[in-house]
């Protein structure tokens, strides 16, 4: 609408209505506009986007997931656990009344002090606060008891999240931040463990509690409920087998008929299940079967269905230990595990009513194959995050703690004469926390047994590679299982990943579509109080189940009533109920992120406050008329609204996947109807961080953006404004630039100010042969000049070890003169090397002394006598490069030993074979790098810095990468940033090509981007006009020099005597099948010969002509024995490989003889 | 061998600044701030480096 008129040549800007309107001078105009005035321009309401991540952030999902367990969720599970009583006397017991996380803060020598992160990385240490305590607990024994109470005992320390609310950097400003070290743009959500930063990524699983209809390989139908409360999780299925519904539970050794569970729950009567699940007579034929089987079985009371349960529980080994009668068990069993998730006590009327609902749906799909559920749509998972995993595992440490604590009381209470008075609290200070934290969040492993879960690799260290790829990594999303790899299902685009997850973002092969990258604007939820939104629904009109009878619970015109996946009951104006619950989201009475979601197809009203749902804002329209007007957005301007004012007002709210399909959902105000109900903020935000980093992406093929996802992480850049003061394996660009054409998303997560790239000038033209297959020409002099020069920083660090007899490691003072004086040139005579110094390959950083005696007798200090060998920590790196020291730290590790690091600077400029990329998948190496004086300038004497094969773009079809550089080209010349948002165009966020070509005519170019070229080396000018602009290029960190790799003879392994493998071992470069195959096909067979019999591992046994076994040399008969004919007579020797002799050696050994026969001497 | 008496070699630290004396056995710490990181001050020698 608006943006159709206006948005021709006009620079965007905040003020474009203000531009426009005083350029338009005719009264008549201000008159329509005047007019027109509650219809907004839609690029207006971009600003809430920067106003979202302002409130929620990038990693917002993993900070709130995070405060809600140390706010909430931890004290839940001292709640659940909160008193330990001794066994022996139940009057000693201890007593948790509180919990609480303090603020991150290290022990050191009896006193506390605050810690900033970066002293953390810095030094190795975890950043860690301690978990407080206020306790009641009876001290004493027998006679003399005394109630004490304890505020703040510390029972462990809990590694904190970086800018959540235990961390000391939550609310700085740039300054303070500065102040610590810390870069205002990073952040946070992750955990720093021993000097690593670790993240704990996104799961994906299959939402809990919920029942979910699909079918098994063999075509049943199969209604499953994972269900999880907080004592028990346990899977229920229920499945359709030729034409016969059964249960499916772990703990019974058989498929059970369905009849006989609804017996034995107390449903005897057969036409009050037939009621509940329908009246449909089309159900009625389908339970038919599943009702005469139980008939046939002659089961028709409950207590007759319990025995038959009861025959059908899974043995267990152990007898004995179950002393209650198995009937009791079998209900224990119905009660607690079957599905766990609807609460019952000792009616089992709600499991009755949930197992017709899953019935009535398994019949559904029988029916009708599509009311099967999607196990791949997005509104059935669930996505689980760090503070869920944290939750698990203190749960698991608390309970293992407090049964050792019971133990350890129990023990010392049943002695019969005790020194001391007995003391509960000194039990809890115990390490056993802080070590569980501390070592599962570094391993990655969680092994808690407790909740049957054994998954490793949760955790990972932050990919630290360039900034891009850090906040990447902290949206991914990773999936929990394994999932098959021929199933294409899984890996598919889902439309219901519209805005959620990032539909370009994955990467290539194995992985490719399992792991997925949150969207920009998406928002994953915690949980939420439950109790108050269940009394909300029943006050709205929902009829309890308990006041249902069976045939009532499916009557036509109610809708059942869903909560979380329990059955709350059944509503008759289900669309009202709906609304009703929406309004009061809206005016901010329930939580922001309840979902209500009424699906027509089941009759049911699903409302969903549980955690881990992925949802996004959007703008709420009544009857297609959005309800954020111009002057909310100029009140956003002005700092009078936040985002949270917009929620609260009712004019934006957050939708779950579940409830965007009772939505419509308009692209723009201007495509609305009157049936719209919603309007999107922006369209770019489908994307995620790293996808919205291309610009122009709705122009290019999709797997280009995809590989470009990939390859934007391992581009070089700035990677924090507190780069410098890292100490840690870094690729750094010396010059790095903000892209000449931006998107929108660049600036918002800050691209702009720590970029990754330069703004290469690019010609797009055939030069010298050396630019096949995508390599590219360089300019020498703009290599001189800087472009593509990186930096290397590698880290190398030594600690003076104690040992078990009080020996220690030490520093020696370097030798001056001798063999190895210089390889110590670059230290100092504390034996450390100083900053500043060149330093080479195996040249000596610290020369570190070790004591050869570490075991045995004590050894006083002052013994100074003890030998020492050398240890000395010594610089790896390429061969001839020279390198620099650049910063040299001391600091003490846990044990207060000295611990040094060394930080090694190597500065490269690009070579031949280094590979560059540009925004668009479009990745290529270095071909050549040709002088300025032979390279094609134009007729300003513009030369461009890099020359492109336009190969490269028919079959990759990147018309992305065309614009960019007809966008940078204008932007550079009339000196304005240019962008190139997705789908930026009808809302003002990216240029039109049509725009740019005017600039350009302006700025005296050709409108399509081509210039005139003389040739650099006749000077002639070129017969075609060459396509030549400023592209954005990333140099990527893949580099020739830590590749290139060559030997002639070197290492070999002592097993095989076959050369060493791998560039890190000096290996050899193997002649392997492939290139076998190619020797003999083209008959080189000397070659061959060569290759395999004496170039690798030539060795010479000596066989035995009569046996044909291996014997050996005798060097005191100087001649060749066999030792099972005990004789040398009739020995000859042989050539063959090592590995030839050694296989058959290894072959003897499992009792196999090869024998060597020899044809020639056969014939003899 | 007999070890080098412990010769004096200065540290600064990497909160306030301060130049901080370290022998052998030292806990490493600033006398001034307690601050437990200490950074080596650049070489004194003359260092020639290749500009490329």
């Amino acid at each position: 609408m608006g943006v159709a008129l206006d948005s021709s040549v006009d620079p965007p800007g905040n003020d474009k209505q203000r531009f426009t309107k005083g350029r338009q001078a005719p009264l008549s105009a201000i008159d329509m506009e005047f007019l027109a005035a509650p219809i907004k321009s839609a690029k207006d309401k971009f600003a809430l986007v920067p106003e979202f991540l302002k409130v929620r952030g990038l990693v917002k999902q993993h900070l709130d997931s995070f405060n809600y367990f140390v706010n909430t969720g931890i004290k839940k599970i001292v709640r659940a656990n909160h008193r330990i009583e001794s066994e022996i006397d139940p009057t000693i017991y201890l007593e948790f009344k509180d919990i609480y996380v303090d603020k991150a803060s290290v022990m050191s020598m009896g006193k506390t002090d605050d810690i900033s992160p970066n002293t953390c990385r810095l030094s190795d240490m975890t950043y860690a606060a301690p978990i407080k305590v206020d306790i009641v607990y009876i001290r004493g024994s027998h006679d003399r008891k005394e109630k004490v109470e304890r505020k703040g005992v510390t029972i462990g320390r809990m590694p904190i999240m970086l800018q959540s609310c235990c961390c000391t950097l939550l609310g700085k400003n740039e300054a303070e931040l500065a102040k610590l070290g810390e870069c205002p743009l990073d952040p946070g959500g992750y955990f720093i463990i021993k000097g690593n930063e670790k993240v704990l990524l996104m799961q994906e699983q299959l939402s809990k509690n919920r029942i979910i209809i699909d079918m098994d390989k063999k075509g049943n139908f199969n209604a499953s409920v994972t269900s999880s409360s907080e004592r028990i999780k346990s899977k229920t299925v229920i499945q359709m087998e030729n034409q016969r519904i059964y249960l499916i539970l772990n703990q019974f050794a058989k498929k059970i008929p369905i009849m006989v569970v609804m017996k034995a729950l107390g449903m005897t009567s057969d036409q009050e299940v037939v009621q509940m699940v329908g009246r449909d007579p089309r159900y009625g034929s389908l339970l038919m079967p599943s009702l005469e089987d139980c008939a046939k079985e002659g089961i028709y009371t409950q207590e007759q269905a319990l025995d038959y349960l009861e025959s059908k529980l899974k043995r267990f080994n152990f007898s004995g230990s179950s002393s209650e009668k198995d009937s009791a068990r079998v209900m224990k069993l119905l009660r607690d595990v079957f599905l766990a998730n609807v609460m019952c006590q000792n009616d089992f009327r709600p499991k009755c009513v949930y197992v017709a609902v899953m019935l009535r749906r398994i019949m559904d799909a029988v029916l009708n194959k599509d009311a099967m559920d999607d196990k791949d749509y997005v509104g059935n998972k669930r996505i689980e995050l760090s503070g869920q995993l944290i939750s698990l595992l203190f749960e698991d440490l608390f309970k293992t703690m407090i049964t050792d604590i019971k133990k350890i009381g129990d023990n010392i209470l049943s002695k019969r004469s005790r020194s001391s008075a007995f003391d509960f609290a000194q039990q809890l200070t115990s390490d056993r926390i802080t070590n569980g934290l501390e070592r599962t969040l570094s391993t990655g492993n969680f092994n808690i047994k407790r909740f049957k879960m054994d998954s490793k690799g949760m955790s990972q260290v932050l990919f630290r590679l360039s900034y891009i790829g850090c906040l990447g990594h902290m949206t991914r999303v990773k999936p929990q299982f394994e999932k098959t790899r021929k199933v294409s299902g899984p890996r598919a685009l889902q439309p219901s990943q519209w805005g959620m997850l990032c539909p370009c973002d994955t990467p290539e092969g194995e992985q490719c579509g399992l792991v997925k990258n949150l969207s920009l604007m998406a928002h994953v939820t915690t949980d939420e109080e439950e109790g108050p939104l269940m009394s909300l629904c029943k006050c709205l009109g929902i009829e309890g189940l308990e006041i249902l009878s069976a045939e009532e619970v499916h009557s036509p015109y109610s809708f059942l009533v869903f909560f979380n996946g329990n059955i709350l009951g059944k509503h008759k104006k289900p669309h009202h109920f709906a609304n009703a619950l929406r309004k009061l989201r809206r005016a901010g009475k329930i939580g922001e992120f309840v979902s209500v979601f009424v699906n027509e197809k089941q009759r049911s009203v699903y409302i969903a406050s549980d955690g881990g749902r992925v949802c996004r804002p959007l703008v709420i329209a009544d009857k297609g008329v959005p309800r954020v007007k111009e002057h909310h957005m100029q009140e956003l301007k002005d700092g009078v609204r936040t985002f949270n004012d917009f929620l609260t007002d009712g004019l934006i709210e957050y939708l779950d996947v579940n409830e965007e399909n009772n939505a419509l959902i308009a692209l723009y105000e201007n495509e609305a109807t009157t049936e719209t109900t919603h309007i999107e903020i922006e369209p770019f935000t489908i994307l995620g961080v790293i996808a919205g980093l291309i610009p122009y992406p709705h122009h290019n093929q999709s797997p280009r953006n995809t590989y470009q996802c990939a390859m934007g992480k391992q581009a070089m850049g700035n990677i924090a404004y507190n780069q410098l003061q890292r100490m840690d394996m870094l690729y750094l660009l010396v010059y790095p630039q903000r892209p000449l054409l931006t998107t929108k998303t660049i600036e918002l997560v800050g691209f702009d100010k720590l970029g990754a790239g330069q703004n290469a000038t690019v010609a797009v033209m055939s030069y010298s042969g050396y630019d096949i297959e995508d390599a590219i020409v360089m300019n020498k002099a703009s290599l001189d000049r800087g472009f593509g020069r990186c930096i290397l920083m590698k880290k190398f660090s030594g600690t003076l070890q104690k040992y078990e007899n009080d020996a220690r490691d030490r520093i020696a003072r370097p030798y001056r003169d001798g063999p190895d004086a210089g390889r110590m040139r670059a230290l100092d005579n504390d034996g450390l090397a100083a900053p500043g110094e060149i330093i080479r390959n195996n040249d000596i950083l610290m020369n570190k002394q070790v004591p050869q005696v570490t075991r045995g007798p004590q050894i006083s200090p002052s013994q100074l006598n003890i030998p020492y060998g050398n240890a000395p920590v010594s610089y790896k790196g390429p061969h001839g490069e020279s390198c620099v020291v650049d910063k040299v730290t001391l600091s003490s590790d846990k044990h207060n030993n000295l611990c040094s690091k060394f930080l090694i600077r190597h500065t490269r400029r690009p070579e031949v074979g280094d590979k560059f990329s540009s925004r668009h998948g479009q990745k290529g190496v270095c071909g050549t790098i040709v002088q300025q004086e032979d390279f094609p300038f134009s007729e300003r004497g513009i030369c461009p810095d890099l020359i492109m094969n336009p190969h490269g773009f028919p079959s990759r079809m990147t018309v992305g990468k065309m614009i960019e550089l007809l966008g940078s080209k204008a932007g550079v010349s009339c000196g304005r940033f240019h962008y190139g948002s997705a789908f930026g165009e009808p809302s003002g966020h990216a240029d039109k090509v049509e725009d740019i070509s005017e600039t350009l005519v302006r700025m005296g170019f050709s409108y399509d981007g081509k210039d005139l070229i003389y040739s650099g080396i006749t000077g002639c000018p070129l017969q075609a006009y060459i396509f030549m602009g400023p592209i954005y290029y990333q140099k990527l960190k893949h580099m020739v020099l830590d590749k290139m790799h060559a030997r002639g003879s070197g290492p070999r392994v002592s097993l095989t005597r076959q050369p060493t493998e791998g560039k890190a071992r000096n290996g050899g470069l193997r002649v392997g099948e492939m290139e076998r195959d190619c020797l003999i096909a083209y008959g080189a067979s000397m070659l061959l010969y060569e290759r395999l019999m004496l170039s690798s591992d030539p060795f010479e046994v000596h066989v035995c002509k009569e046996c044909g076994l291996l014997g050996y040399y005798s060097h005191k008969l100087k001649t060749g024995i066999c030792s099972s004919c005990k004789t040398g007579d009739k020995m000859y020797t042989a050539k063959m490989p090592y590995a030839c002799k050694l296989l058959i050696q290894e072959l003897q050994s499992m009792n196999i003889v090869p024998r060597i026969k020899p044809e020639e001497l056969e014939k003899e | 061998m007999d070890p080098p008496p412990p010769e004096a070699v200065y540290y600064i630290c990497g909160d306030c600044g301060m130049e901080v004396q370290l022998k052998s056995n030292d806990v490493i710490q600033c006398r001034e701030c307690g601050y437990r990181i200490l950074y080596k001050k650049r070489t004194r020698r003359i260092v020639q480096y290749e500009a490329r």
